[in-house]
Parts: C-alpha cells; structure tokens; sequence
C-alpha cells in the first residue's frame, strides 16, 4: 500500500499533466487504500489546481494545458464527489470557497475565449461550473441559476453593444426578486471595474486568474451573508 | 472549379456532428500540438522576424495539413465543414493578387507583397472597433483621413447615436451602421479624398448593419467588410451572412481570424499554425478577397507583444512564399494617445509587417478598446512602413531595430492599470484637426530617436 504522501503526489501530477484517465485511477486508489477524500480534495486535486493555475498565469501553460487539467479534475471529482457531499450531510466537512457557478456570454454577443479561460480556470480550481456557451437569453441563464441553485452568475460580453444586456440580466434579477440570491460577476474586455459598479454587479476581474479569486471572495461573502462560517 | 457557397452550407447542414467542447480540445488544441511537434516547430523571443526560410517553410505544411485534416466547424450547425484533397489549393490559387481599391484618384491597388519588398506598404489607417462616442467619431476618422500618407480608411465603432446605447442585433445598430458611413463618406468628402477605399461597417456588430449598409451610398463595391472567423476555425451562419451579402453585390471580403496567442494553439508556433490554417479555410468558408493577420495576445491583447509579432510575421512570410496572396496586418498598442510607448510600439510593429511583406493597418491605439486613437500615430505607422521598405531593409537589421524598440516600451506590459493614453480630444485640437502641442513633441522626439537608432530613411 503507497503512502497517503505517496498518492497525493500522483493525484496532484495527475492534475498537472492533464491526465484524466490518471486522476481518476490515482484518486480511486487512494480512496480504495483510505486516504480522506477531503485530503484528497485539498492537498491531491487543489494543489495541482494550483499549480497549474501559477503556471498558467507566468505564462508557460496555455490554454489547452488549463482545458485539460480542468478535465482531469473533474473526473477526478467523479470519484471523491460521492464521498465528500456525504461528509457535508454529516457535517463533517465544508466547500471552503468554491461553489456552483453559471456562465454564459449575453445574448447578442458571439465572443467566448475570455468567459472559456475563466470557467476552465474556475473548474480548474474545483468550483462546479455551467457553461451556457454564447448568445445566451438572459432569461435562461437565470433559469439554469435558479434550476441549478448556483451562488454566482457569471456573464461576459466582449462587444460594447453587448455590454448593456449584462446591465439589464441585472436589473431582472431585480424584478424578479432574485437579485439577493445570486453574486453577479461580469467580465470582457471593455468591462471595468467603473462599469461593473454603475450596473450593479458585484464585481469584475482582468484576467481568469484575479477571476479565481473573485469568485472565492464572493462564495465566502455569501456564506458569511448566510451565517455559515 | 471552386466550392459554390451552397455546397459549403450544405457541408455544415450535413457533417459530422462535434461538441464545441471537444472539437476546441480534441480536435484544435490535440492537432495543433502534433503539428507543433511532427513539424518541430519553435520560436526565439529573440528574433522576431524569423531569418529562417525552412522555419517559415514547415509552419506553412503545418497549417495546410491542420486545414486538411480538421476543415471548419460549424457552431450553428455543430457540424465539420469538411474539404475535399485540392479544394483549400484550389482556394488559395483563386486569391486575387492584386485588388483596386477605391474609386477615382483616390483608387489604390493592393497587391501581395514580397518578403522585404522595396514597394512601399499600403498604409490603412484607422481603429477598427475601437469604440467612439458619436461626437468624436467624425473628428477622429477625419484626423487620418487627412494624412497624405494614408493609402484607405476604416474606423472604431460607435457607442451611441442620438444619446441612445447601440445594442447588438437592436434596430439601432442599423442606424448606427448608417451613420458611420455618413460620417466615413463625409469626412472623405471634407477631406477631399472621396473615392478613397474603405473598410468599414464596424458597426455592424452582428449581420445587421452589415446588411443594411450595402448600398453605393454607404458602402461601395469597391470597398470591404470584415468576414471574421471564430476562436477557432470556426463560423456561424450569421458570420456566413457577411460573406454571402457580398456575393452578388460584389463588394470585397477581408477575413479576420484573430487566432489567440496563448489560446487553444498554445504558444507562438501553434497559433501561428492555426493562423495558417485559419487563413487557408477562410478562403473557402469567409470567401476572402485578402486576409487581415490581426492575432490577439491572451493576456495583453496587444500586437506587439514579442510572440504577436512573430507570428504576424511568420504567417505573411510563410504565404508569401507558398501561397501568395494579399495579407494587411493589424497594429494595436497596448498604450494609447499622448505617450511616447504608443509610437515605439507602432514603429516596432511597423518594422515587423513591412520586412516580411504585409500591408499596414492603424493603429487601434489602447488596445483598440477605447478611443484614444489619432491620425498622428496612423502617420508614424506609415511613415515607419515607407521608411523600412525606402531603406531596403534586411531581416536582420529589422530584428536589430526591434529589439531595440522593445526596451522602449515593453514595460507596459506589466502594468496593470494598462497604458491607455487619454482620449482623441485630449491630443487632438477639435477645431484645428491638428495634434496638441504635446502630443506633436512626442512624435518629433520618437521620430528622431527611431532614426539614430537605424531607420535612417525615416523621413
């Protein structure tokens, strides 16, 4: 039997080679020889999460690099998922700051290799991401939030004449009443931090990896928001 | 005989069926890094016009046998568009060699350019898609309009109209479309160039300014229209809808794959591979007339970045001595009017496209994502241009000179806050057309340092 050392090691290269098929045989193995999915999560999947994502951002991985790592993560999830959400039941374990995320470039707008980073980066880094794709009505990505009981909603529009509609999902979600429920992150490469507090969102970031942290700034925000610590 | 573009349409109704998921992983990326290996492919941050034919040479194989073996897709079919053997030859034998653009006196004629050409570069000067509130479109568009350097025109995208927001796929954005080119035809009547070419319709963000501006007395037959392909390989039926409009009206199509640096083709040599590609596919799929070789810097978006650079360079250079055709390439800054980085990015650009035979097209100053664009830097672009191509200069010399510029500027790049300059009435005189005083010191003092650093034909 390999050490716990051992098997995080082989989960966390896993992670960082891309390997899916690996992450997932390494994962079962350590669950099979007892290592705690939790540990598994933490210090197997996220540090090579972390990894990739350091190597991402000094530029010596590109974005197939980040796809693949993010596919080796989530089959790698497949297999501790089951073991994790029955430890949440149980109370034994929280999300830390990741959660449910909806992505989608608005309706009108085409454009996606911005929003693409970011959801491989946000899986990547273990939230579980929805990606709607382009030209999204505005109506369905608050369907898919609410259906999915998502905690951020992220839209992105890299047209300035497509930038108005992220304003108005916003101001939907405020008709609708549902404003409260969901953190709005907004992105694209005319968006500012200027704009994205003029519509009301709650936040934007430059790149996929500031975007990372957004989205954990706001999970925690939320939690706190709701009393769970 | 070539493809009609309803075999196209058919090919994308009945092709294999691909997520877009995995046809960006699987069949992108994974292609792209065999490629990348079969045809070990490399690029030095050092030499940014590669004095390397068999280098050139093999990223153009690279990118004939992407095309062959992956085609196009389809993302409103989610099918492959899939090509026959000899139909993306016979594609890039079709590719006109010359094309007169423009009517009149002020007709230029493009034609393909030879890797360190004396002919002079075609000089396009504009911000195309930058967007520009409606009260400096005119002025702006005017300020290189005037510039007896400037060869054709085209334009940012307007914001508003009336005061009101222009929303994609709104019926505003077929006023918006219309006013621009009022405005584009206006000032080149203000400017006494009227027959100059254009492209334009950057307003037209989805088909439907596009549609709405095919008209003589908007855009003219003898102008063009951006045809874009998506990240990558990709089109859509609404993209097709450009191409298609064009058909029987008989105005120009400009491809534009603006291929990620750093996206799905990795590094420098695979996005300059799927450039390659893009470029070949397009011919069919955009039913291109010439080619704009704008790639996008992942993280800094700007041209002229070290790896944009290279590839702008190899991709020109690689059909220039395998498929000849007609290839402008984009400039845009990561800084913005009313800094000295703005002319040491454009000069650095400038020299690149010129020595391995492209045409000019500026500036989308800032990042083409504000409108801090001016006709002084579309100036400089061409004067730089004419100067390179004057001088006779080597691939060699050009690499010196950049590496050169580079030390003048790439700071920027880690700047977060960007370096956007302000905007064009900022460094513009609005009554006089003409450029702030500060902003013409700028450019008196670059243009003579870019000069006792080697361009001496610099005039």
């Amino acid at each position: 039997m390999a050490s716990e050392e051992k098997h995080l090691e082989e989960i966390k290269q896993a992670v960082i080679d891309g390997d899916s098929h690996a992450s997932a045989q390494v994962t079962s193995d350590a669950v099979t020889d007892g290592v705690d999915p939790l540990i598994i999560l933490n210090d197997g999947l996220m540090a090579g999460a972390d990894v990739v994502g350091q190597r991402f951002e000094a530029g010596e991985y590109f974005l197939p690099e980040l796809m693949l790592a993010g596919r080796a993560l989530k089959a790698a999830m497949a297999v501790v998922e089951p073991l994790l959400q029955a430890k949440y039941s149980s109370g034994e374990a929280d999300k830390g700051d990741t959660g449910v995320v909806v992505m989608a470039t608005v309706q009108t707008d085409i454009h996606d290799i911005g929003k693409n980073i970011v959801a491989s980066m946000l899986t990547a880094t273990g939230f579980e991401v929805t990606d709607l794709g382009v030209d999204v009505p505005l109506k369905s990505i608050i369907t898919k939030a609410q259906e999915i009981d998502a905690n951020i909603i992220g839209c992105s529009a890299l047209l300035t004449t497509s930038m108005p509609f992220m304003r108005d999902l916003i101001d939907l979600l405020d008709a609708m009443g549902e404003r409260e429920r969901f953190k709005v992150m907004v992105g694209g490469a005319s968006v500012t931090p200027e704009f994205a507090e003029k519509i009301g969102a709650d936040g934007t970031a430059p790149n996929a990896v500031d975007a990372v942290k957004l989205a954990k700034r706001l999970i925690r925000q939320q939690r706190e928001a709701k009393g769970v610590s | 005989m070539l493809l009609s573009y309803q075999e196209i349409m058919d090919r994308a109704n009945r092709g294999p069926y691909i997520t877009e998921e995995d046809w960006d992983l699987e069949k992108v990326a994974m292609t792209t890094r065999r490629m990348v290996s079969k045809y070990k492919l490399e690029w030095d941050p050092e030499e940014i016009v590669p004095d390397d034919p068999a280098l050139v040479d093999a990223v153009f194989e690279a990118g004939l046998e992407l095309a062959r073996e992956l085609g196009a897709y389809s993302r409103t079919t989610e099918r492959i568009i899939e090509f026959e053997p000899g139909e993306l030859e016979e594609g890039m034998k079709r590719m006109p060699q010359t094309l007169v653009m423009g009517e009149g006196k002020d007709a230029r004629t493009l034609y393909a350019r030879r890797i360190m050409d004396e002919r002079l570069p075609l000089v396009w000067a504009g911000n195309p898609g930058a967007p520009t509130p409606e009260h400096l479109f005119l002025p702006s568009v005017m300020s290189w309009m005037q510039e007896p350097i400037v060869d054709m025109v085209t334009c940012g995208t307007l914001t508003h109209v009336d005061g009101r927001e222009v929303r994609t796929g709104d019926p505003i954005e077929i006023i918006s479309t219309r006013r621009e080119l009022l405005y584009m035809r206006q000032g080149l009547q203000r400017v006494g160039r009227p027959g100059m070419g254009m492209l334009a319709a950057q307003s037209s963000v989805s088909e439907l300014g596009d549609l709405a501006v095919a008209h003589p007395d908007y855009l003219r037959p003898c102008d063009s229209h951006l045809v874009p392909m998506l990240n990558e390989l990709k089109m859509d039926h609404r993209n097709v809808s450009r191409a298609v409009n064009s058909l029987e009206y008989g105005m120009r199509n400009a491809s534009l794959p603006c291929v990620i640096v750093g996206g799905l083709g990795g590094d420098a040599p695979g996005s300059a591979v799927v450039n390659v590609a893009s470029f070949i596919v397009s011919n069919l799929t955009c039913l291109s007339d010439y080619h704009l070789c704008h790639p996008i810097h992942m993280r800094h978006v700007a041209t002229s970045t070290r790896s944009v650079m290279w590839v702008e360079a190899v991709v020109q250079m690689a059909f220039e001595r395998n498929a000849p055709c007609i290839i402008v390439s984009d400039i845009y800054p990561k800084s913005g009017a009313l800094t000295r980085e703005l002319l040491y990015e454009t000069a650095a650009n400038a020299i690149a496209i010129t020595v391995a035979g492209g045409h000019l097209e500026g500036c989308g100053s800032a990042d083409g994502n504000a409108p801090n664009g001016t006709g002084l830097e579309a100036r400089f672009m061409g004067e730089v241009g004419h100067a390179v191509a004057r001088q006779g200069m080597t691939i060699k010399e050009a690499n010196t000179l950049i590496l050169k510029l580079l030390e003048k500027y790439e700071h920027v790049f880690d700047q977060p806050e960007g370096n956007a300059g302000v905007a064009f009435d900022q460094a513009y005189d609005l009554a006089t057309l003409r450029p702030v005083p500060e902003w013409q010191a700028m450019y008196d003092e670059v243009k003579a340092d870019v000069r006792e650093m080697g361009l001496e034909a610099l005039e």
